[in-house]
């Protein structure tokens, strides 16, 4: 194994850049992290002294879209973090080894970088009938995740699919695919959630533990705060139109043309924490809410339990798709106001009977005087 | 004697695939395609709003994003017999368009070309030299000595490092590579530019469905409405990004990728245009309807099937005959109510998980049995190819002018006759040459679309069967699309305003699958077959054909 | 006229049985309640109003919330209140009445059925305060008020700036997230409004039938008991 593992630093400066480029580079890197001056040399020395961190990314349970997600991040640009941020030795998307080559650069990486490596994993895990869910090179993902979650020094759990589940965990779950949370414990982990999430934010959250050499501050479900501490209800830019009760009745209708809340049409915004009022997709173009349709809340876990979509709440269970709480509450409320009037029906009858009794006493006590 | 080698991961796709083949005298033999990964899809979608579907189905892949989507919202609409204004149909194909050129681009710098440009060689390279040969091919304007020697620079101090990353343990100085270094280098330009490009042409995803990967659909229209008079829909500006990343993108498909493709394609000629060729039958749903989607004659591209490599003959192709379209499980882990040899079509789909595998760890499939996870699909019992190359093929026998200029003029540039369309480099030349055909068509409708709202229509949504209570109360249907990959059908039963049944025929599942109960091979397999294998060490011809294919598994089976 | 009918039916006597804060909670929590589920039911399904104007010109719908949340505050302090007297207050008030961990509770819940519901059994049952069932209702709709609390608040925690519903954050994650959180909290009205409609029937049916002036009990505080020689029997065991 070669040992020679140049800075990024010097990787810069072996590409021709000058160091005033490179803090240039830095300091713009700091700015879109929304760092301080002093942030900004933070990231330079960071930078300046780390030779690329090697990186195993793991496929399971997935549609890729976490990948293809990441390949649109804009800044960094994803060609200049995979040659020159980090070293991403195993990816089967991306990598040139197939077969038993492959397999060697995810070994190879697991032994000369053992607690060194960051493990990122795309991908639910199937845990019922002992993994055949989902094998590659004939191991079960649920192996493998445990062999090489054991020497990472950090995993990030990309996406949905690898921090609840997402849509192959949705009732009735058949292959009882798990997130990387409910099978390996002991290590830190950050859950990434979106379905998948904005490639800004997957490279940003590659850039904070780069930059910062540390986990970036994580909720209390492990999720980096600096995306997913608020709702993209307080981020959107239609928030006015909800304030002052302004919303989208129909698809298309004036209001739509208008831009008013999608809340009727069922927006789960209100109910999602993610970044896309502000950070917005693809280098900031738009995002769901923008283009007329409302969030579904793909970062927020079982969101594929919480429809139906265009429903402001879920659908009861076991009532069929229309039935709101609303629709089983309202039915209730009339089959109760049924039952009291029977129930006061019914009373009267029992009180006539107490009526006749009483008078047939009172017919007695005064028959006895 | 035989020689079993097995490739599991097959990398540089989308899925999880692995593929088994015997080797006799340096000829691969026997070959086994399996999908080894399922999530059981079809078997979550039961009981759901079918309004809903798009949404799950979408989320099959990532990769060929929104295809999925697309198939669904036909599939309801036509259940329910919802008829989508004109404008919905041009926003959805203009982002069907959008898909297939990021899409092909990737596969083909991203997914296929290490196949054929050795990147360690690139280091080679004259940069002077390599400045010339993007000049003599192109007009595209950064291909200057000083743009290739950076690059070179750039790429030795990578190697240098010692962390070869995601070119780690590649095929490099395999003697099946032909290229010199510099056009190794020219392509490793590209690679390069084409990642910074893909991330643009999506856009228009984004600035009709709110995001990429995995745009919003809607049943019955689009979700964006068109108000050019407002700052919160499609208006002057948002069209205007849209204009300018198709011209943009027409620009890389014409000046980067298709004469990146015909010049590696010349270097491979002689060999890879009579390899892999396989399957001799092709099959289309046809696509990009231009007078709505029951017009089937209004499609640029064209529905049929070609039998027998016959282009004078063009069968038709009925979803709703029982007989023709129909899913097998002989050598699939499902387990049918009427037994492993029967067929069923698709509104009569099952789907019961059964694993009969080896134990795992395992080191062979048992390949007399059932090997994997991808359903065997038929049409009219015969195994079909599908994909870009059956689209032109169909297309070329349906008679469309369009389709019949670009393939002549593609063969013509090559210097290759027909015939040499059916094999692993035809395969790879028809994704590069109906690209550079919807990059013109992504224009044409997007004039459409302006001359609509110029005219006043701005109408983007049909809300008539919006809601359940104008459903009837049972109801089946199926969408056809072409995705990227090759034709797509989504079908539907829906019962009590809730999905009954929902089942997917994908196109890696009619190229990737299993064999049938009459042991026929699908277009993976037999493509293998014949193929030379020059170093059992490093297969690199196998991952040349599969990935010819453009292989995705969690497609093929969701 | 009362005096009047004193006089004829020797066997009532007046007993003090809501103190003056308990009759306050329990009105100040009724039309809390009343305005969280009107508001509450807007906030779920708005109205349309189509404005002519800009979003900048009006806010019904945050007043509709705002009040929403001064009525949760309202609600959630009361109730607070009305948990404390549980301590303090007199014996018909203390907490031991609501929680049915004593045998006799539970018999007394089966006798209550039997002659109120089902009324399979004529003639009145004995007590003072609230009846068995009734008490263990209302010790379910206490919880139910804490589970509003913990629900509302937690939601309110993500778009309030105090530090107050920040307290009640935790809880969301334990329902699965702030989807489960709003459908739980949005089913809760409903058994509020259940509740609502059943109390305020039973109670009038009571008075009615036990003629024992329990309606206006929440108001003066007395209620009207009949003297009975089972009565100290009750209280006894
Ligand atoms: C009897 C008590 C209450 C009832 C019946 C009630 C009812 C409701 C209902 C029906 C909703 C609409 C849910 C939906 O469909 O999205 C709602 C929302 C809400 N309630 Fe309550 N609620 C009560 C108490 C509280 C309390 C104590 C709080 C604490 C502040 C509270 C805070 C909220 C919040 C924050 C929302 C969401 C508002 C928004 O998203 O703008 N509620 N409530
Ligand atoms: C016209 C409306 C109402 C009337 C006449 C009324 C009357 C009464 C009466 C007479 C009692 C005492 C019952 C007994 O002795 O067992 C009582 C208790 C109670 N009521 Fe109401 N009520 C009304 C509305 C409500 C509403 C809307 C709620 C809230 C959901 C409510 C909640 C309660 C509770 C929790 C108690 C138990 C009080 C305690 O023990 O502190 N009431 N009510
Ligand atoms: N096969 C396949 Fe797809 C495509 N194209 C979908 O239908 O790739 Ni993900
Ligand atoms: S999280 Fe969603 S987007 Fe990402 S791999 Fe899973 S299904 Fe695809
Ligand atoms: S569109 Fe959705 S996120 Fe935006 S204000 Fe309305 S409800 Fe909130
Ligand atoms: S659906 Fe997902 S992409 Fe954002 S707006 Fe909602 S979290
Ligand atoms: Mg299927």
């Amino acid at each position: 194994m070669n040992n020679k593992r140049p800075t990024i630093y010097e990787e810069f400066k072996a590409k021709g850049y000058s160091r005033r480029e490179f803090v240039t580079f830095c300091s713009l890197m700091g700015a879109w992290l929304g760092l301080e001056v002093s942030g900004v040399s933070q990231v330079a020395k960071a930078l300046e002294a780390k030779s690329r961190p090697p990186i195993i990314w793991l496929h399971f349970q997935e549609c890729t879209c976490c990948s293809e997600s990441f390949i649109r991040s804009s800044h960094p640009l994803v060609a200049d973090i995979i040659l020159d941020k980090i070293s991403l030795d195993y990816t089967e998307t991306l990598m040139a080894a197939a077969g038993h080559q492959a397999e060697k650069s995810l070994h190879d990486t697991m032994t000369n970088y053992k607690g060194e490596y960051i493990l990122m994993v795309e991908g639910s895990i199937p845990t019922k009938e002992d993994g055949v869910y989902c094998c590659i090179g004939g191991k079960t993902a649920y192996d493998i995740m445990q062999e090489v979650a054991e020497g990472a020094k950090a995993i990030i759990a990309w996406g949905s699919c690898a921090t609840n589940g997402c849509v192959q965990a949705a009732a009735p779950n058949p292959t009882g695919a798990a997130p990387v949370g409910k099978v390996i414990h002991g290590k830190p982990i950050i859950n990434v959630p979106g379905c998948p999430p904005i490639a800004e934010v997957m490279a940003g959250v590659v850039v904070h533990l780069l930059a910062f050499d540390r986990i970036p501050a994580l909720d209390s479900q492990n999720r980096p705060k600096s995306f997913y501490s608020r709702r993209v209800h307080d981020t959107c830019y239609r928030r006015p139109n909800y304030d002052a009760g302004l919303f989208v009745e129909t698809f298309d209708d004036e209001n739509a043309k208008k831009g008013y809340c999608l809340y009727k049409m069922g927006c789960k915004g209100p109910n999602t924490y993610n970044a896309c009022g502000v950070i917005r997709w693809n280098n900031g173009v738009s995002f769901p809410i923008q283009s007329g349709h409302p969030c579904i809340g793909c970062s927020e876990n079982n969101f594929w339990d919480n429809g139906p979509f265009y429903e402001h709440l879920k659908s009861f269970p076991g009532f069929g798709i229309e039935s709101t709480a609303d629709k089983v509450g309202l039915g209730l409320g009339i089959a109760t106001g049924a039952a009291l009037g029977a129930h006061a029906v019914a009373t009267n009858i029992r009180k006539r009977k107490l009526i006749i009794k009483g008078r047939k006493e009172i017919e007695a006590e005064s028959s006895n005087d | 004697m035989a020689n079993r080698i097995v490739v599991d991961p097959i990398t540089r796709i989308e899925g999880h695939l692995r593929v088994e083949v015997e080797i006799k005298d340096g000829k691969i033999v026997d070959a086994y395609s399996s999908g080894t990964m399922v999530r059981g899809l079809e078997l979550i979608l039961k009981d759901r709003d079918p309004r809903d579907a798009w949404a799950f189905t979408e989320r099959v892949c990532g990769v060929c994003t929104t295809v999925h989507a697309l198939a669904s919202v036909r599939t309801v609409e036509n259940a329910l017999g919802i008829v989508i204004p004109p404008n919905a149909e041009l926003i959805r194909n203009l982002m069907f368009a959008a898909q297939y050129m990021q899409d092909h681009v990737v596969h083909f710098y991203h997914l296929h070309a290490f196949d054929w440009v050795d990147v360690i060689s690139a280091l080679n390279a004259d940069p002077a030299e390599t400045s010339k040969i993007a000049q003599s091919i192109s007009k595209w304007p950064k291909s200057s000595p000083g743009y290739f020697s950076d690059l070179k620079k750039r790429l030795t101090s990578f190697v240098d490092s010692g962390q070869l990353g995601i070119f780690a343990n590649g095929y490099w100085g395999h003697k099946a590579y032909k290229l010199p270094p510099e056009v190794n280098l020219l392509a490793v330009a590209h690679y390069l530019e084409a990642l910074e490009w893909q991330k643009e042409i999506v856009k228009v995803h984004t600035i009709f469905g709110g995001k990429n990967p995995h745009p919003n659909y809607l049943v019955g229209g689009v979700p964006c409405s068109i108000n050019i008079d407002d700052s919160n829909a499609l208006n002057a500006e948002r069209l205007a990004l849209v204009q300018k990343l198709f011209e943009d993108a027409k620009t890389f498909v014409e000046q980067v990728y298709v004469p990146d493709l015909i010049a590696i394609a010349g270097f491979y000629k002689s060999d890879w245009a009579a390899i892999g060729g396989g399957l001799e039958n092709y099959m289309a749903y046809g696509d990009l309807p231009t007078n709505g989607i029951n017009d089937i004659s209004s499609f640029k591209f064209p529905r049929g099937v070609v039998v027998g490599r016959n282009l004078n003959e063009l069968h038709e192709v009925d979803g709703g005959d029982p007989d023709q379209i129909k899913e097998y499980i002989k050598h699939s882990w499902y387990e049918y109510s009427d037994g492993d040899d029967a067929g069923h079509h698709p509104w009569e789909g099952e789907t019961n998980l059964n694993y009969t595998g080896p134990k795992p760890p395992y080191d062979q499939l048992n390949v007399e049995e059932k090997y994997s996870w991808m359903k065997t699909p038929r049409w009219k019992g015969l195994p079909m190819e599908v994909g870009p190359l059956a689209r032109l093929l169909v297309g070329y026998a349906a008679g469309s002018e369009e389709i019949k200029e670009v393939v002549t003029e593609g063969l013509g540039a090559l210097g290759a006759p027909v015939g040499a369309l059916f094999s692993t480099l035809g395969r790879t030349a028809a994704r590069g040459l109906e690209t550079k055909l919807v990059a013109n068509w992504g224009l044409e409708f997007f004039n459409q679309l302006m001359a609509n709202i110029k005219n006043g229509n701005t109408s983007t949504f049909n809300n008539e069967k919006w809601d359940p209570n104008t459903w009837p109360e049972e109801a089946k249907g199926v969408g056809f699309t072409e995705a990227p990959r090759g034709a797509l059908s989504h079908w539907i039963k829906i019962k009590n305003k809730k999905i009954d049944n929902y089942q997917l025929v994908v196109p890696s599942t009619w190229n990737a699958s299993p064999r049938d109960p009459n042991n026929q091979m699908s277009a993976y397999e037999s493509s293998l077959i014949g193929t030379p294998i020059e170093d059992p060490e490093n297969p690199l011809e196998i991952l040349r054909t599969i990935h010819s294919f453009d292989p995705c598994i969690s497609c093929a089976v969701h | 006229m009362e005096q009047n009918i004193l006089k004829l039916d020797p066997k009532l006597k007046l007993v003090y049985v809501w103190q003056q804060p308990v009759r306050i909670f329990h009105w100040v929590n009724a039309l809390a309640v009343l305005m969280l589920c009107i508001t509450g039911y807007l906030i779920g399904a708005p109205l349309a109003i189509q404005h002519g104007t800009e979003a900048s010109f009006n806010y019904w719908f945050g007043i509709i919330r705002a009040i929403h949340f001064i009525a949760g505050y309202v609600f959630f302090f009361n109730f607070i209140f009305r948990l404390y007297w549980g301590f303090v207050g007199n014996e018909y008030s203390k907490w031991d009445n609501y929680v049915p961990y004593k045998k006799k509770q539970w018999k007394g819940i089966w006798e209550v059925l039997k002659v109120d519901i089902f009324q399979l059994k004529l003639g009145p049952y004995e007590t003072i305060g609230h009846n068995s069932l009734a008490s263990t209702t209302y010790f379910m709709t206490f919880i139910a008020f804490i589970f509003q609390s913990l629900t509302g608040f937690g939601l309110y925690a993500a778009m309030s700036p105090s530090w107050f519903p920040k307290l009640f954050s935790w809880f969301v994650p334990l329902v699965g997230g702030d989807m489960a959180a709003r459908h739980l909290h949005h089913l809760l009205m409903w058994v509020f409004i259940l509740f609502a409609m059943i109390h305020i029937y039973l109670v009038f049916y009571h008075d009615y039938i036990e003629r024992n002036g329990v309606t206006s009990s929440m108001i003066g505080g007395w209620k009207f008991i009949e003297v009975n020689e089972d009565e100290d029997k009750m209280n006894e065991d």
